[in-house]
């Protein structure tokens, strides 16, 4: 037999191997799969908006323009003006106010596009397909959660004749160049009568790195127009902002999943092949016995880990990218940059990582089986290290616990070292598990608080269907607001929220200020300290105003609300998570700020048991077609939160099914260690009932101990993440975000160790116990 | 066919036929055969003959592929795997050749595990142990582990082990198999004076010396088919 005939057949044995096979080949899928999406998210993670706005080669300036002071083809010739390097447009655009379902919904600024490509944002379509006509439009934004899906009927109000617009697809421009998309001839036809018309134009620029340079580039484009045609402007630097602070804030989360599930990858995977390498000792001894040598052993070991680790890493890499499309998805929501793509070097790094780990956990025990006799190998193969554990079997078998029970809480203490493997892989997967719980807990009541939703469902805000771009309502129209409201039975709260800037010194810019007509203490707005204003002179602010005036909770200040200079005492910190200072106070307390033009909404509190669908009906119904006010619901949390739980469930999902794996491995290993003592207790009498809870209870213990070390880590963790997540969206966090886990939960949470360990030890278990007890005794 | 099964057999095996998977001769062939309540019957053959599949059977420990093995009355090839170990544990002592004992428990608990596993109260079941021990001899050692003690020590724990639930019948696969002669010795005058007490047992064993000091009746196995039973013997 030549050298590699010989290695060849020493190393066929896995084959037959064949659970111990799938086991690791799974191992190695799941755990590839882990890592490819834990470092796609941290691609993703890495500048999302750069890397999508480059991509998608993003507007570095979008301007609004009168085409009528300047002429189409002048429009189209500023591509022309130093510094632009790509121009899209002119594109007709068209505000309008819309509703969906018979319900107000909002102002929209719809572009006329005859494709979403070209050389500058090339808008990305997520479902559905273009406009080709009129009567249709595309959506900037994802279908669902309530809103309009295709085929949706939109109805475009103020016009002398409402237009109905289907819903034909959805898509996203990376800097948010529109609301919607519809058909260029259709454009003319939603402007109002007596609007002007309007155009958008769209540029990328050789240098708009910074607010100098784009008001630089804006120079030179106006200044290439004539006077008065450029209306408006957005720089793509206030999107970076906005979705870099998105993006950031899911960082946190998205780190401590990949590297809980890299860390437990690399723990599982070691203890997979080095225990597969180990089954393998008598089977070397017995080769080693006939001729082969230590340099052939060593091969052999390693190949014999080689076939199932290759299927398993390349299926993970395939499994990991499929995975990642939905997480991507979303992410690309929750970032708002479109779409995102699995990098490469994701789908290289991880299946060659988890290789050469799997090479250096085998190398080990495979020089160990070289450096050994045949003698040696034979007997390490066929008993495993005896005398330990037998103080644990023996204190067990004094415990009034059923016989099974106690044999199978004692076992672990007879495989120190494979036990704690366990109860870390145990203890990451339920570390994932209660950490996810909480933090989904935990997002659920910041949404919850910053949305207000549950004690704020209803509110009445401008976009009815008498309204229109900078039109105030007037007086007669707010007070039918008020009576409209009156007349409603469900109505326990209603409180008019003003808003405008103001300044406070030491406060660079502009403070964002909302005044509250009336009583606004069951708002119920989160307070990181102190409390909510009680009396007047006392005003709330949020953590980036603390941060920006370098005052404290406690501290008085003076506001300049331009109408007057007041001296406040700062009673409160508010959960508002925004760079934005702000500071909430009575109308009283803010002088200035309860004019007509600075109305912001109406905030409504229900009472229990009101329909709130039924109550915003009866309330636009009140209101009739012409008012500009209109109720709208209020939904619980925003995109980002939905999208950022449904991505830490998934992350959770996944580290749980790997610990699982890693649980079920060890049993294997176990079950095949003992199989032989296995047999003795069936043939003593053991039942397959009583076998199945033996072996599930091997796990039991490591489990309690995985539970007791990952409750508190899992805390641990969710408050560092919480405040990390806070912290980069620059506010502070209210007690009652983080403290969402009381004893009863955690305990309740804490189960899940218990379940992964039994999921674990199930399937091993299971065939334990339905082996022939005559199967079993040969079995050595 | 050779039949050796009676009416009112505390064993009786009906046309037993064990193949393994893989295809081969049977293991067991058309085998029928009884054993009478308080008999000691020896079973003999050489290596492969069948001798310990046949065992294997009557403990419930395997499944015939053909053929009914009843043991005090119930048809135990029929019965499901839970009913199956319970019938194992309450009916039947199995003592093996190399003693199976439990190397991580004492040698009480190996005895009382039987006993716990059935479901004995806990103070029957020590109590039990206890008078095993002490006929066994080897109470001293209660609290020693299997594998400080000799082997004729350690048979003696797989017996007691084995009558720790009173079974009806007493399966040993080569008792003296792995001991010296002396040994051997004391171990089968200690399963003749259980037999003495009214226990039926089966010996399998290669030393026709033990078969024939011990045994009322010995059944030769060759290539899985009753071979013969000799005059005298026979029933």
């Amino acid at each position: 037999m030549n050298w590699f005939g010989a290695v060849r057949t020493a190393s066929g044995g896995m084959l037959r191997h064949t659970v111990q096979a799938v086991v690791l080949g799974m191992v190695l899928l799941v755990s590839t799969a882990s890592a490819t999406l834990g470092l796609t998210l941290l691609a993703a993670n890495d500048g999302p908006f750069q890397r999508a706005f480059n991509a998608q080669d993003g507007a570095h300036l979008s301007v609004t323009v009168d085409p009528a002071r300047a002429g189409w083809a002048r429009l189209a010739a500023t591509r022309n003006a130093p510094g632009v390097t790509a121009m899209a447009g002119p594109f007709g655009e068209a505000t309008v106010q819309s509703q969906f379902g018979g319900q107000p919904f909002g102002q929209l600024a719809l572009v006329g596009r005859p494709s979403p490509g070209g050389p500058v944002d090339d808008v990305v379509p997520d479902g559905g397909r273009w406009v080709s006509g009129p009567g249709q439009i595309v959506l900037n934004g994802t279908p669902g959660g309530g809103g309009p899906v295709v085929g949706s009927k939109l109805v475009i109000t103020g016009l002398p004749h409402p237009v109905t617009l289907t819903v034909v697809g959805f898509a996203s421009s990376i800097t948010n160049t529109a609301d919607g998309w519809i058909a260029p001839a259709e454009v003319a036809d939603l402007q109002g009568p007596g609007t002007a018309p309007s155009a958008q134009l769209l540029y990328r620029f050789a240098g708009a790195g910074t607010a100098a340079q784009v008001r630089a580039d804006l120079a030179e484009v106006t200044g290439a127009l004539p006077p008065g045609t450029v209306t408006g402007a957005g720089s793509w630097l206030a999107a970076e902002s906005q979705n870099t602070s998105n993006g950031a804030i899911m960082e946190p989360f998205v780190v401590a999943f990949a590297l809980i599930g890299l860390a437990m990858a690399v723990l599982i995977v070691a203890n997979v092949v080095s225990g597969a390498v180990a089954a393998g000792y008598y089977r070397i001894g017995v080769l080693k016995s006939i001729g082969l040598t230590p340099a052939q052993v060593v091969v052999a070991y390693l190949s014999r880990v080689g076939g199932p680790a290759l299927a398993g890493c390349a299926l993970g890499v395939v499994a990991g990218n499929l995975l990642a499309v939905p997480v991507l998805h979303q992410s690309a929501d929750a970032y708002g940059v479109g779409s995102q793509q699995v990098p490469w070097w994701a789908s290289v790094l991880a299946p060659t990582g988890m290789l050469v780990l799997t090479v250096l956990a085998a190398f080990g025990p495979a020089l160990r089986a070289g450096r050994l006799s045949a003698t040696q190998a034979i007997a390490a193969g066929r008993a495993p290290n005896a005398g330990r554990g037998y103080a644990a079997y023996r204190l067990a078998a004094r415990l009034r616990l059923p016989r099974p029970v106690g044999m199978g809480l004692a076992a672990p203490f007879a495989r120190p070292a494979r036990t704690l493997v366990s109860v870390a892989a145990i203890a990451f997967g339920a570390t994932a598990v209660i950490f996810a719980f909480g933090l989904s807990a935990s997002l659920g009541r910041a949404a919850g608080i910053q949305t207000l939703s549950a004690t704020v469902p209803v509110q009445i805000q401008q976009d009815g269907p008498g309204g229109g771009p900078n039109q105030v309502p007037t007086a007669a129209q707010d007070a039918a607001v008020t009576a409209a409201l009156r007349a409603q039975p469900g109505t326990a709260h209603q409180t008019v929220v003003y808003f405008n800037g103001v300044k406070a010194p030491g406060v660079a810019g502009n403070v964002n200020a909302w005044a509250f007509g009336g009583d606004s203490s069951w708002i119920g707005y989160g307070v990181i300290t102190g409390h909510w204003y009680d009396a007047p002179g006392q005003v709330d602010v949020n953590t980036a105003f603390l941060n920006a005036s370098g005052l404290s909770v406690g501290d008085t200040a003076i506001i300049d609300t331009g109408t007057a200079q007041v001296t406040v005492h700062i009673v409160g910190e508010v959960f508002h998570p925004s760079s934005d200072p702000a500071v909430y106070g009575s109308t009283q307390t803010l002088p200035g700020l309860a004019a007509p033009a600075n109305v912001l909404q109406c905030d409504v509190g229900l009472r229990p048991g009101t329909d709130t669908a039924g109550y915003v009906q009866a309330v636009n119904n009140a209101l009739g077609g012409n008012s500009p006010w209109g109720a709208t619901t209020q939904k619980d949390g925003g995109t980002f939160y939905t999208v950022a739980v449904s991505l830490v469930g998934l992350l959770a999902l996944m580290v749980a099914i790997a610990a699982g794996l890693g649980v079920l491995n060890t049993v294997l290993m176990t079950t095949r260690d003992r199989v032989h003592d296995l047999g003795i207790f069936k043939a003593l009498g053991m039942r397959p009932g009583q076998m199945l809870t033996m072996v599930v209870c091997w796990m039991a213990g490591p489990a309690v101990m995985a539970a007791a070390i990952a409750a508190p880590v899992a805390v641990a963790l969710n408050t560092a993440t919480v405040h990390a997540m806070a912290g980069t969206a620059h506010t502070g966090v209210p007690a009652s975000i983080t403290q969402v886990f009381p004893p009863s939960r955690l305990a309740l949470l804490s189960l899940a160790a218990l379940a992964i360990a039994v999921a674990g030890a199930l399937a091993p278990a299971s065939w334990a116990a339905r082996a022939r007890p005559a199967v079993a005794l040969r079995t050595e | 066919m050779i039949d050796s099964s009676a009416p009112g057999d505390v064993i009786r095996l009906d046309g037993v036929t064990k193949t393994y998977q893989g295809g081969g001769p049977p293991a067991l062939a058309d085998v029928s055969m009884g054993v009478a309540a308080g008999e000691v019957v020896a079973v003999m053959g050489p290596s492969g003959s069948g001798k310990s599949t046949l065992l294997n059977l009557i403990a419930g420990l395997d499944r015939p592929s053909a053929g009914t093995v009843t043991v005090t009355g119930r048809r135990i090839d029929a019965l499901g795997e839970s009913a199956l170990a319970r019938f194992r544990a309450r009916h039947i002592g199995i003592i093996f050749q190399f003693f199976n004992l439990l190397e991580d428990l004492t040698v009480e608990d190996n005895v009382l595990l039987p006993a716990q596993l059935a479901g004995a109260s806990r103070r029957q079941a020590r109590t039990r142990a206890d008078e095993l021990l002490a006929r066994m001899g080897i109470a001293e050692h209660r609290n020693a582990y299997p594998a400080r003690m000799s082997g004729g020590q350690r048979q003696r724990v797989a017996i007691a082990r084995a009558l720790v639930n009173r079974p009806a019948v007493l399966l040993a696969d080569e008792p003296t198999g792995a001991l010296d002669t002396a040994t051997g010795q004391e171990i089968g005058r200690l399963l003749r004076e259980l037999n003495e007490g009214g226990q039926t047992l089966v010996l399998v064993t290669h030393d026709p010396e033990l078969a024939e000091r011990y045994a009322a009746r010995t059944v030769r196995i060759v290539d899985g088919r009753l071979a013969g039973i000799p005059a005298g013997v026979c029933r």
